[in-house]
């Protein structure tokens, strides 16, 4: 398996495999059967750190919109509504999360999948998705900053 | 104790939480008993219709008031508002959320918000403290403010001493008093509805309207758990659950962007052409659009679980925690509301209008929040493709 990529998030590096397609809002896609395993990337990770609560919204097997909410997560640093990724279908939700969400934290890349997915909508390959982080790194700092700010 | 006497009105808390039941008993008997306070109980304010009989008491008393409820205390102003409970907004140290940093004094943004609107209207000279009971679930912790209140506004009373006497102080030399001095005329005798004094400790004004009901809902008061002390529950304490959005005019520009917006004719406009929640159960449970489309944010929805939304003084981050929404795909404000708007037509059996319907002509930007909130803006309505 090739190298992952790099991205420098100040001194952390977050890696980003090639195995895998990517969105633009921070999560990573690997084909599973006839769906998409769903997860977050290293940088989303390392914004969030341990994650403490998540909870879904919707059934499992939900047609949704692009943007749509579909679920809450809570960690030590941050708060978030879920959104999401793409117009397409959350066809089930990873059980194992439910009783213990640090397996994000622990295993981001494998065992800490979010959701299955369907969609027909294009995907970002790895090389996109780091363009994707460089072009937003100021602006996610200055949206921490503000917020801390606060 | 006659010095200092205040009326405090308790808003229920909907539904039949036992530990708010409790704490709302706590705070009305003890201040009943100590004689700090004329104290009433009404349902849960946001759900009082403007016949309710809840909503005619507390319209029917004069002076200052305190009111405490389940809401936060923008929300709870601009209810009282907006049904003609109008007085200047009095500062409850409760409310002052204890900024960890406190010498981070000022607030540019909601200042300068706050100064802009076009305000309330016919504004008499007392004042209302809202006051949130979730800020605290110990009973003592509110005994102690409005006994500060209580001090802080007392003058000397004059004892009118026959039923129908609420003994409320006016403002001390704060603007054109009624009458001109410090006492206490003109509190009463104003059209209260009718009712009798409960003798007992001078300040009981319970039980009065127990079986006057207005609205046609269950008449009943709740019984009592607390014999003889808690007040009964004016107007009786089952009442339907609504949804509707009030407007904050501190912050309301009259710019009409939500009458525009909202397709269910919730928004109207009053004689002088202000904006006015005109038709209040046209709105959609559960959709907050048009507070999203408000380019001031001076829509509250009381009961939304966003608590910038549902009248928190701040935005919308929780506990100090940084919000990751925008990072995780979060919509712009405005695609939200056409997303929920949507859903609400169609759930009406009417079409889906998307972007294309009286969504913000904001050429003329007279944002001045930050730079951020700008940019968003512009995202927002450039993927609206506009
Ligand atoms: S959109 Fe907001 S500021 Fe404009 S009129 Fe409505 S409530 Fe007032
Ligand atoms: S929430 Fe929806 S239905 Fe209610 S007033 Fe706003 S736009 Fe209209």
């Amino acid at each position: 398996m090739s190298e992952p990529l790099v991205f420098m998030m100040g001194k952390f590096e977050a890696r980003i495999p090639v195995d895998r397609m990517y969105f633009e809002s921070h999560f990573w896609a690997v084909p599973h059967g006839d769906a998409l395993r769903v997860g977050f990337t290293a940088y989303a990770v390392r914004l969030l750190q341990d994650v403490y609560f998540l909870d879904w919204q919707i059934d499992p097997d939900t047609q949704v919109r692009k943007k749509q909410t579909i679920g809450e997560i809570e960690s030590s640093k941050a708060v978030s509504t879920m959104y999401a990724p793409a117009d397409g279908r959350v066809i089930q939700f990873n059980e194992a999360l439910l009783n213990d969400p640090s397996l994000i934290n622990a295993d981001n890349y494998d065992k800490g999948w979010l959701y299955e997915f369907s969609t027909t909508q294009p995907l970002l390959s790895p090389d996109e998705y780091v363009k994707v982080l460089e072009a937003g790194w100021e602006q996610t700092q200055r949206l921490l900053k503000n917020q801390f700010n606060e | 104790m006659a010095g200092r006497k205040i009326t405090v009105v308790i808003s229920q808390a909907p539904g039949k939480n036992p530990v708010k039941r409790h704490l709302e008993e706590e705070i009305a008997t003890r201040l009943m008993l100590s004689g700090t306070a004329e104290v009433s109980v009404v349902p849960h304010l946001y759900d009082l219709t403007a016949d309710h009989t809840g909503m005619l008491w507390l319209k029917s008393l004069r002076g200052n008031l305190v009111v405490l409820g389940w809401l936060y205390p923008r929300a709870i102003r601009w209810v009282l508002d907006r049904n003609g409970v109008k007085g200047k907004e009095g500062e409850s140290r409760l409310n002052r959320i204890e900024d960890a940093d406190a010498d981070d004094q000022e607030h540019p943004q909601e200042e300068v918000a706050a100064s802009r609107g076009i305000g309330a209207i016919d504004v008499p000279n007392r004042l209302i403290y809202a006051i949130d009971l979730r800020n605290d679930g110990d009973p003592e912790v509110y005994i102690k403010e409005i006994e500060r209140l209580a001090d802080l506004v007392s003058v000397p009373l004059v004892q009118l001493g026959f039923g129908g006497g609420l003994q409320l102080p006016v403002l001390p030399g704060n603007g054109p008093a009624t009458n001109g001095t410090a006492t206490a005329h003109g509190a009463n005798g104003n059209g209260t509805p009718d009712h009798s004094h409960n003798g007992d400790t001078g300040s009981v004004i319970s039980g009065i309207f127990s079986n006057g009901n207005s609205n046609g809902t269950n008449g009943h008061a709740e019984s009592p758990s607390l014999p003889m002390t808690s007040p009964a529950v004016i107007g009786g304490g089952d009442v339907r659950r609504r949804w509707y959005p009030v407007i904050d005019y501190s912050r309301c520009t009259n710019c009409m962007e939500c009458i525009d917006f909202c397709l269910f004719g919730v928004y109207g406009v009053d004689h002088s052409d202000r904006i006015l929640v005109e038709e209040q159960d046209n709105c959609k449970k559960g959709c907050p659009a048009c507070s999203r489309v408000c380019p001031v944010n001076a829509i509250i929805f009381p009961e939304h679980k966003t608590p910038g939304i549902a009248g928190a003084e701040g935005g919308p981050v929780e506990d100090f925690k940084i919000d990751l929404s925008k990072l995780f795909g979060a919509p712009s404000a405005l695609e939200m509301a056409v997303l929920e708007r949507d859903q609400e037509l169609v759930a009406d059996g009417r079409d889906a209008v998307g972007a294309a319907v009286g969504l913000p002509k904001r050429q003329t930007c007279q944002n001045e929040k930050t730079r951020d909130d700008l940019d968003d803006l512009m995202d927002g309505l450039d993927s609206l493709d506009l």
